[in-house]
């Protein structure tokens, strides 16, 4: 019986992450289909549609778009959401809890309900500009991504390892820059991989705030598959896959995937 | 003569957190290459005076003096103390030579200098052989030794140990006292110790300060404290005893005649009659039968305990008291439960305290 049920796991193991795969495998192979037209199993290969993308109506302006607003709101995120997350696991901060879960908060919520939410508020207060409004609208969303590693960093961060480096001659501030940020520096890399992909990937908050000559690469993509579903979509797709695919790879050689996916410690 | 000056001086120091006094007027010297403990309950002021002595907690009042120089208010990078942390406190994104070397590299030293220390160092604590591992990989006794490597590679003026050794098991701590004694002594460190645990403090000190409610009961060398304690709590703190309550009935020349629920006793101590006090006595004073210039006392034994080269034997005296009896066995049969016994010991090993002292 034991050895059934170890069968029947291992088949759910093995079923599941080809189901989550295949997805991604069958992009990948369209994108390299010698017609416009989306069909399997391919009849030969042609890497033409990749040289179609950077000739793609508004893409250079909606990839800088998305790459400025994903790098800033995610180095913002990482400065303050780190000082909020030191405020909670260790400055005795009243309700220490509450601020935390407010924090983590907008993970829970669904996106759609946050965008219709900004967008009354910024119109609330008359704050339209559409390139600042969606900053502000991504710092939303990547700081409990920041909140949530960095206060689970700093919980298992031993504050004594400051006070022993001011002993052994570091001034404070000295301490914080050569044992607390290297020490954090897994939780540091972890935060902003996460926090860069939540916002260079979002499109349901996105799309509220978006006017036409500010659109964000997910929105500009979908505008894409409305006027021409050709296979020029699927290299993109496909690049930007291997582009995560790699940055995940660096990563794991640095600090382990296993602890970015939280499934060990 | 410089062996005997003083090398750390603290005066008159105090500290309050909100309304509770943590330290409250403590004065302590300590001289160059000496060992000293303090000794005392969680709560009692120890880690605190040696935070204050580290430079991480700034005393309400008094001075700190260590090496001639005033450091009351120098931060702790500029005081050249060494500490090693209950927690250790190693870096992790440091190898072990990475954490040896960090205090020399701060402080700007010359490379050629800094592997010759760290070489030192580590050879000195005998982890030659692990210079280039992570400090996740090594065990909880490597890194106290690491912790220890790193804190003496600086050559501070002061090693300060806060429950350094508590965190190893019995067997491991037990060794390490006798080791880091040895290793202190050959490297003529002056270092201070806290801890909680007596056996700790007796071994590796020279002297022992006993802590309470943020003051030093007594600070004495650890037979001396053993045997002539200042107080009831240094009694109590340091080692088993037995102890009666009763009321002075005559005093002179050092000596008080005590009333006591198992008769009268003989203690040394200077009351006035009609003072309540506590009559002790440390259990290896106790004989079977008779001696002269002894107390003596009665009663039926409620529980012999072997441990090896002791027994120690409880005697319930009645009316509440016991009497508590460490025999060797060899200069007569030990007792069983249920025997009636008489024992006695000897007036001049018999301490009497005021009763109010008792905490």
């Amino acid at each position: 019986m034991a050895r059934a049920a170890i069968i029947v796991c291992w088949v759910m193991a093995i079923g599941l992450a080809l189901f989550l795969i295949a997805p991604l495998l069958v992009i990948a192979a369209a994108s390299f289909s010698p017609t416009p037209v989306f069909d399997l199993p391919l009849t030969g290969a042609s890497t033409r549609w990749y040289g179609r993308i950077g000739r793609l109506d508004g893409f250079w302006p909606s990839l800088l778009l998305s790459l400025q607003i994903a790098l800033l709101s995610t180095a913002i995120s990482l400065v303050s959401g780190t000082l909020a997350a030191i405020a909670i696991a260790r400055g005795k901060l009243p309700g220490a809890n509450i601020f935390a879960t407010a924090l983590v908060s907008p993970l829970m919520m669904p996106g759609l309900v946050l965008g219709i939410a900004l967008l009354q508020g910024f119109r609330a207060v008359g704050f339209t500009a559409p390139w600042a409004t969606l900053l502000v609208a991504h710092l939303v969303i990547t700081l409990p991504y920041v909140a949530r590693t960095m206060i689970a960093g700093l919980a298992r961060f031993d504050f004594t390892l400051i006070e022993a480096a001011r002993t052994l001659g570091c001034t404070y501030p000295g301490s914080v820059l050569r044992v607390m940020v290297p020490a954090l520096a897994p939780s540091f890399l972890i935060a902003g991989i996460f926090s860069f992909l939540a916002s260079f990937d979002n499109y349901p908050v996105s799309i509220f705030l978006a006017d036409v000559r500010t659109k964000t690469l997910p929105i500009r993509m979908l505008q894409y598959i409305e006027e021409a579903p050709d296979p020029t979509l699927a290299a993109l797709s496909t690049l930007i896959l291997s582009g995560t695919v790699i940055l995940l790879f660096v990563s794991d050689r640095v600090v382990g995937l296993h602890r970015m996916a939280g499934t060990s410690d | 003569m410089s062996e005997a000056a003083p090398h750390l001086v603290v005066r008159s120091v105090s500290k309050r957190y909100g309304p509770t006094t943590v330290l409250d007027h403590i004065d302590l010297t300590i001289r160059r290459g000496e060992l000293v403990t303090l000794l005392g309950p969680s709560g009692c002021g120890k880690t605190t005076l040696l935070r204050a002595i580290a430079g991480l907690a700034q005393p309400d009042t008094g001075k700190v003096e260590l090496a001639g120089r005033d450091i009351t208010h120098v931060p702790p990078h500029k005081r050249n103390v060494g500490v090693v942390f209950q927690s250790y406190a190693l870096f992790p994104h440091l190898t072990v030579a990475g954490n040896i070397a960090f205090g020399l590299k701060v402080r700007g030293a010359a490379r050629r200098e800094i592997d010759a220390a760290v070489e030192r160092a580590l050879s000195l604590v005998k982890l030659g052989h692990l210079a280039g591992r992570r400090i996740s990989a090594l065990s909880g006794g490597q890194q106290q030794r690491v912790a220890l490597a790193r804190a003496i590679a600086v050559e501070p003026d002061v090693l300060l140990f806060d429950e350094a050794l508590s965190a190893l098991d019995r067997k491991l701590r037990e060794e390490m006292q006798v080791e880091l004694r040895r290793l202190l002594q050959d490297v003529k460190a002056t270092a201070i110790f806290v801890t909680h645990d007596q056996d700790e403090a007796l071994t590796m000190s020279d002297r022992v300060a006993v802590m309470n409610k943020g003051r030093i009961e007594q600070l004495a060398e650890p037979r001396e404290l053993y045997l002539r304690p200042a107080s009831l709590f240094a009694l109590n703190f340091v080692g088993l005893s037995t102890r009666i309550a009763g009321t002075v009935l005559a005093a002179g020349n050092g000596k008080v005649e005590v009333e006591t629920k198992v008769g009268r006793l003989s203690a040394l101590g200077n009351f006035q009659a009609g003072s309540p006090v506590i009559v002790a006595a440390r259990p290896e004073q106790f004989r079977i039968g008779e001696q002269s210039e002894a107390n003596t006392a009665a009663g039926r034994v409620r529980s012999v305990v072997f441990q090896g080269s002791r027994t120690l034997v409880e005697v319930d005296a009645g009316a509440g008291e016991s009497l508590l009896a460490e025999l060797s066995g060899r200069d007569g049969a030990i007792p069983v439960v249920h025997d009636e016994i008489r024992l006695s010991w000897p007036v001049t090993e018999t301490f009497a305290f005021p009763m109010e002292m008792q905490a």
